[in-house]
């Protein structure tokens, strides 16, 4: 029940939450130090591999985990120690959780019933939610009459129903087939836009995070690595676990020769020098080796004696729409390009030893 | 070698041993039914086709008070049986883990280890005391202790039918705006419903079929359906018995195909 206060704002506010699971010697940090500001109307992801905590954080959003220390709002109002079902939050469940003995329009209809609401409004809510995810020729029927798909839009519009000011969604799409995955990406974007409802979102598939997101926060370990829109996560990774996690990357172990303001010159192998952006809150010192990386995309291959780089071919790998041209630097240190297949370019050969250009401002030094 | 499916039907003297089995578990009672219907007294001459024995059984004023004291014994003892069984269930499933929950889950189906005989001697020694102490000597004691005997056998299927719930469905209740009220009320008693059922039915017929708890406990003029017959096969056996005992057959059949109807339809 949005107040309808608008778009602008914040919605859920973590601040310095931590979950201890048992104690003693077995204590497990499942989430350590979280702060995070949840924008009012964003879709907002969690991306992080399996038992990284996300799973255990929704759970503390949505108040089935109490935070062992630190602070949640929602809208404002300090939520730790109010029941689930006194916040204006609903889950759509890993494994939907569809009640097994209500039919499907008796599943959507439940938020409403519980909240007391008319029966006439619950009818009309329960009828538009249906028509929103495409179900209503399934009303009367039950969930274990369903496919997986229609499972999950049951799911998502029982959630919606009661029409909470943030949903949250963990892994919804990951029982599902590519193609239907896909479909669903794209229902999901098209009902968070519609509804206006903040979405916190679930998942360990890279592309889908980067595909749907307003903003993601990257975990590990019960961490949150780095915060930013698709965009900066994908080109300006902060740490190596973040670059590594988000797409395929080139990690370049170089020389620091100069630092000024938010960039650094690197020594390249064959003794060129390359401008660098380092990661926020890093200052490497001249002289020391830093670790930067460079998507496989951001490098061209060139003819021997151009470009920054000299390298020699391993091997080549097609991928469809592009192609993986595997490399090894004068070094020693493999690097990868990635090559869109627009051309009708010969692969070169294995062995032919080649120079790589480099897209300006693309190399990135990470922290640690 | 490709290993094929393990096929009990294969080994040797499956055929033999099945109906064997069968025989020797329903060849008593079909023999029970027959004789019911023979016109003469005998248990094995076949003397013709007769309803006699059930027309004398209705007549029979003293089987008719036994068997509705027995059914309705049997119905209160396992509908308190099944009522306590439930929150018992629910307190060992749903309430977090508490000091002595172990201990407590080992007092409720203790009894179903113990040997009854032991049971009924213990009841009859309890409930003696209680009669010279109170005075009362009424029906009270009998559904207490059938309702005491019938607890452990209604816990088991409860128990286990909420151990097997998706815990999930109770938090998604939760999240959609239910009191604790509430989500019992719409999600966790629906579908605990076969589960009650069930152990309504085998307490039920727990109580219906125990000779040595009433036996024990019973005043004069207490007397079931088991003890009532048990009493009068020591005299003498007539086909009346074998009618009683085939009605009792025939109400059992009624009462499982019921249960089985109840939860195929739950699913
Ligand atoms: N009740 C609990 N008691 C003890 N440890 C727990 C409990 N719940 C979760 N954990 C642990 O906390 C860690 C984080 O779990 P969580 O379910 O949040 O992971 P996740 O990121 O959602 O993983 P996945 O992608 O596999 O769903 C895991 O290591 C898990 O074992
Ligand atoms: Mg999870």
């Amino acid at each position: 029940m949005p107040d309808g206060d608008g778009q602008s704002g914040n919605e859920i506010e973590i601040e310095a939450v931590g979950k201890v699971f048992g104690q003693g010697d077995t204590a497990f940090h499942a989430l350590s130090g979280i702060d995070l500001t949840i924008r009012t109307g964003e879709f907002f992801t969690l991306l992080g591999p399996s038992g990284c905590g996300k799973t255990t954080l929704l759970r503390v959003i949505a108040g089935f985990e109490h935070p062992t220390s630190g602070r949640l709002r929602i809208k404002g109002q300090d939520v730790v120690g109010q029941a689930p079902n006194q916040r204006l939050v609903n889950t759509v469940f890993q494994n939907y959780a569809l009640f097994p003995h209500m039919t499907v329009a008796q599943n959507i209809g439940f938020g409403l019933k519980m909240l007391g609401r008319p029966r006439a409004e619950i009818a009309a809510t329960t009828d538009e939610m249906m028509h929103l995810v495409k179900m209503e020729a399934m009303a009367a029927r039950k969930p274990s009459e369903l496919s997986g798909g229609q499972q999950q839009r049951v799911a998502l519009a029982r959630a919606l129903a009661p029409r909470p000011r943030v949903l949250l969604l963990d892994e919804p799409l990951s029982a599902l087939d590519l193609k239907l995955r896909k479909e669903m990406q794209t229902e999901l974007k098209r009902l968070q836009v519609e509804t206006g409802i903040t979405f916190v979102f679930v998942t360990h598939d890279q592309e889908e995070a980067l595909t749907m997101s307003d903003r993601l926060a990257v975990m590990n370990q019960g961490r949150i690595l780095q915060l930013g829109s698709p965009h900066e996560i994908y080109h300006a990774p902060t740490e190596r676990f973040v670059a590594d996690f988000i797409g395929e990357t080139n990690f370049l172990t170089l020389n620091v020769i100069a630092v000024q303001g938010r960039g650094a010159d690197l020594a390249l192998p064959g003794g060129r020098t390359i401008a660098a952006r380092v990661a926020e809150g890093l200052t490497p010192a001249v002289g020391t080796t830093v670790s930067a990386v460079i998507r496989p995309e951001q490098a061209r291959i060139v003819p021997q004696g151009t470009g920054e780089l000299s390298a020699t071919v391993e091997g080549a790998v097609f991928f469809g729409t592009d192609t993986h041209i595997h490399l090894r630097l004068s070094d020693g240190q493999p690097f990868t390009v990635r090559r869109q297949n627009n051309d009708d370019l010969a692969d070169p050969a294995k062995g032919e030893t080649v120079g790589l250009s480099l897209t300006p401002g693309a190399l990135q030094v990470l922290r640690g | 070698m490709a290993s094929r499916e393990f096929n009990v039907r294969a080994l040797p003297g499956f055929g033999a041993v099945a109906i064997f089995t069968l025989v020797m578990l329903y060849l008593p009672i079909i023999i029970l039914v027959i004789f019911s219907f023979n016109e003469s007294q005998s248990q094995s001459a076949w003397g013709g086709f007769s309803l006699k024995w059930y027309v004398a059984a209705f007549n029979n004023s003293q089987v008719i008070d036994v068997s509705v004291r027995s059914l309705w014994l049997a119905l209160v003892a396992a509908g308190i049986a099944t009522v306590l069984a439930t929150l018992a269930a629910l307190a060992t499933t749903r309430v977090g883990r508490f000091p002595g929950q172990t201990m407590i889950y080992a007092l409720i189906n203790q009894p179903l280890m113990v040997p009854e005989i032991v049971t009924g001697i213990a009841l009859l020694i309890f409930v003696a005391f209680l009669k010279v102490q109170t005075g009362y000597a009424g029906m009270g004691y009998m559904v207490a202790a059938h309702t005491a005997f019938c607890i452990p056998f209604a816990y088991l299927p409860i128990r286990a039918r909420l151990e097997t719930m998706d815990l999930t469905l109770e938090r998604a209740a939760a999240d959609l705006y239910a009191t604790p009220v509430q989500a019992f009320t719409y999600v966790t008693l629906p579908l605990l419903v076969p589960g009650i059922v069930a152990g309504f039915m085998l307490g039920f017929v727990v109580s219906l079929d125990t000779v040595v708890i009433t036996e024990f406990v019973k005043s004069a003029g207490q007397d079931t359906l088991p003890t009532y017959m048990l009493g009068q096969l020591r005299r003498s056996v007539t086909p009346e018995m074998n009618a009683i005992a085939t009605l009792f057959l025939a109400l059992s059949l009624v009462v499982v195909s019921l249960f089985f109807l109840i939860t195929r339809k739950r699913g």
